[in-house]
């Protein structure tokens, strides 16, 4: 697994982090009308909190370049990404194909999020949750959505 | 007086009814399993519990919402003293005399000392939160604009004070969260915010979605990266009922962690967590043979034990009378209420009475609920521990992924979670909280609504802020509890508290 530790200094990313989100949010707060303190605008407030957001996201950086820092936690991609892509799989499914095979293949993917689970204990689990979760959402608590395709 | 008998005869009458007793049991019988099994908190709980909730009326929803919380309070002890994995951050000094009198085999006593003396707090906090609860929100009433401002920036302090870490970190996750907040609709033009065209952004970022990324799958995610420990076993319980010479012994720790964690509760920048904590430096202070602390002393359990339950159930008095969250677990409530259309704040005691003493009413029944449930059925509890965690986090994830989809019936939701998952592992690794980031998300577009008003009827003046006795007052509280944890001295002593 690849480490950025050696890297990277945590407050360096941290403002890194809130830079760009205020800088995204900047862009769009332009096309609002501000107003002024008076008659403030939608898009008053909004400025003041992504202009604050960057300030403070600068100073990070500034803090993260010149000073030794906490290092950046081990990043491990595997879980991240199989559980992310469950999820999308869940998202994409859940609709098309029916809550059963939305949750078998959201389990299924899930299942190479941890080194630890068997085949055997993740098919079984996956099944009585298809199962269980058919009775209470969409019986008891009938949210629409088909069990099957 | 007489109207606290009053509204509590009427709380009982609700609370008592055969839905919502079942609600209050599933509520105390959940956060016992949460706080039972370590790597899941109550916050990713409720997020998880929470668009299951919709169906019901709003008074049983939030009366299991909250035995989940207090509930977690008992459970988490009984893994601490057990086997010496605190379920909860609010139990970790239990397990440091709980597991050593469970070595001496005295592990039906902790447990005991810890159940009666949760109990006795949490009967006593509720107490607390049926006086204090209706002279405070008449207080509140007559708050103006200004003041509402002044008392969410309070809110949003007390936030950086809970957040563990860097306290600049903490102030910058606010404000993203205040801006994550102000996506959505402008109350004064209704027009689209930073939606980036998205028409389903129009209402704003999903609550649940936001909820469910940052804590529930991150925290999976988080959770998945250490490889597992497996309790091969665990002390053996003998007798659960104490000795007289015990309870004579934990009395005065009860005692005295009780009335702390009511204080700490109330408090903003109080909390469960650092209640326990402080209640075990206080018994090892006033305590005659502090050498028996760390080998087995009993105070060192009643003590910690009683003040998180009593924080626990305090915490809900600046929510209900004036509708600011002071943690993560009760802005998460204030977002419960909200999507069951019942606006936190001053007048929830006299709009919704129902709701105010029904709650009360069921924290009494709960907290009944819970000794029974923690004592005598100990045993099965113990047993969940054996469910492995890689069978577990697929349940835990398939409940999420349904359970967001259920909000809206839109799989936009489950995108916006995948979003807010990878968001909350990486704000995880850079040591960043995400709680401070909920509070301001919650508290967002009331902090701006108030402040707008405020300017309004100033015309434009800001220093309306601080003209006002009560805005001011409240000001300067925020800021002399933001200058407690700048200055070096309390911030060091606060690593130290949550380094144990």
């Amino acid at each position: 697994m690849k480490s950025i530790a050696q890297r990277g200094n945590s407050d360096f990313y941290s403002g890194l982090l809130l830079v760009v989100v205020a800088v995204v949010a900047l862009l769009y707060i332009r096309t609002l009308t501000i107003g002024t303190v008076l008659e403030m605008g939608p898009g008053y407030f909004p400025l003041g909190l992504a202009l604050i957001l960057l300030g403070m996201g600068l100073v990070m950086i500034v803090k993260g370049v010149t000073t030794e820092g906490v290092s950046v936690g081990r990043l491990h991609l595997r879980p991240l990404f199989f559980v992310l892509l469950s999820f999308v799989a869940f998202g994409l499914l859940v609709e098309r194909a029916g809550l059963v095979i939305a949750i078998l293949v959201q389990v299924g993917l899930s299942h190479f999020a941890s080194r630890e689970t068997t085949w055997l204990a993740s098919a079984i689990t996956g099944g009585l949750l298809a199962i269980a979760s058919s009775v209470v959402f969409v019986w008891l608590l009938k949210i629409p959505v088909s069990v099957l395709p | 007086m007489m109207d606290i008998f009053a509204g509590l005869g009427h709380g009982f009458s609700i609370a008592a009814t055969p839905l919502n007793l079942l609600f209050c049991l599933v509520g105390a019988v959940c956060g016992t399993l949460i706080g039972v099994l370590p790597g899941l908190g109550p916050v990713a709980t409720i997020s998880l519990l929470l668009p299951a909730t919709y169906a019901l009326d709003p008074i049983g929803a939030i009366i299991m919402l909250a035995g989940i919380y207090y509930g977690a309070q008992y459970g988490g002890s009984t893994t601490a003293i057990l086997v010496n994995i605190p379920g909860e951050s609010t139990s970790v000094v239990t397990a440091i005399d709980g597991y050593k009198m469970a070595q001496q085999g005295r592990a039906g006593e902790a447990l005991a000392i810890a159940a009666i003396g949760s109990f006795i707090a949490g009967c006593f906090g509720t107490v607390v939160i049926a006086l204090l609860g209706p002279p405070l929100a008449l207080m509140t009433q007559k708050f103006a604009s200004p003041d509402y401002f002044s008392l969410m920036v309070l809110g949003l302090v007390s936030a950086v004070v809970l957040a563990n870490g860097s306290a600049f970190r903490a102030v910058a996750m606010i404000f993203l969260g205040l801006l994550l907040g102000m996506v959505g609709m402008d109350i004064n033009t209704g027009e689209a915010r930073m939606t980036f065209g998205l028409i389903e952004l129009s209402d704003g970022i999903n609550f649940v979605a936001l909820v469910m990324g940052l804590f529930g799958v991150a925290e999976v995610i988080s959770n998945l990266e250490n490889v597992s420990t497996r309790i091969v076993n665990h002390s053996k319980i003998n007798s659960i009922w104490p000795s007289f010479k015990v309870l004579r012994g934990a009395w005065g720790a009860v005692t005295r962690g009780t009335l702390l964690g009511t204080l700490f509760g109330i408090l903003p920048g109080g909390g469960a967590t650092i209640a326990s904590f402080s209640s075990y430096a206080l018994e090892k202070r006033v305590s005659k043979t502090p050498e028996r602390f760390g080998n087995g002393a009993i105070e060192g359990v009643a003590g910690p034990e009683s003040a998180n339950n009593a924080a626990a159930q305090t915490s809900f008095v600046p929510l209900l009378t004036m509708g600011i969250p002071t943690s993560a677990t009760m802005a998460l409530l204030v977002g419960a209420l909200t999507l069951h259309g019942i606006a936190p704040g001053p007048t929830i005691i006299s709009r919704q009475p129902d709701l105010f003493w029904g709650l009360i009413a069921s924290m009494f029944l709960g907290n009944a609920m819970l000794v029974i449930i923690n004592l005598p059925m100990i045993g099965i509890w113990v047993r969940l521990l054996n469910v492995p965690y890689r069978i577990l986090y697929l349940v835990i994830l398939v409940v999420c992924a349904i359970g967001v989809f259920s909000v809206n019936n839109s799989s936009f939701d489950i995108y916006m979670t995948v979003g807010f998952t990878a968001l909350g592992y990486i704000l995880r690794k850079l040591d960043a909280e995400p709680a401070p980031l909920l509070m301001g998300f919650v508290l967002g577009p009331m902090v701006e609504e108030n402040f707008r008003r405020s300017l309004i009827t100033s015309h434009g003046d800001p220093m309306v802020f601080l003209q006002r006795p009560i805005s001011l007052t409240l000001l300067l509280l925020s800021a002399a509890l933001l200058i407690s944890i700048v200055m070096p001295s309390i911030s060091k002593r606060r690593g130290e508290v949550f380094q144990e």
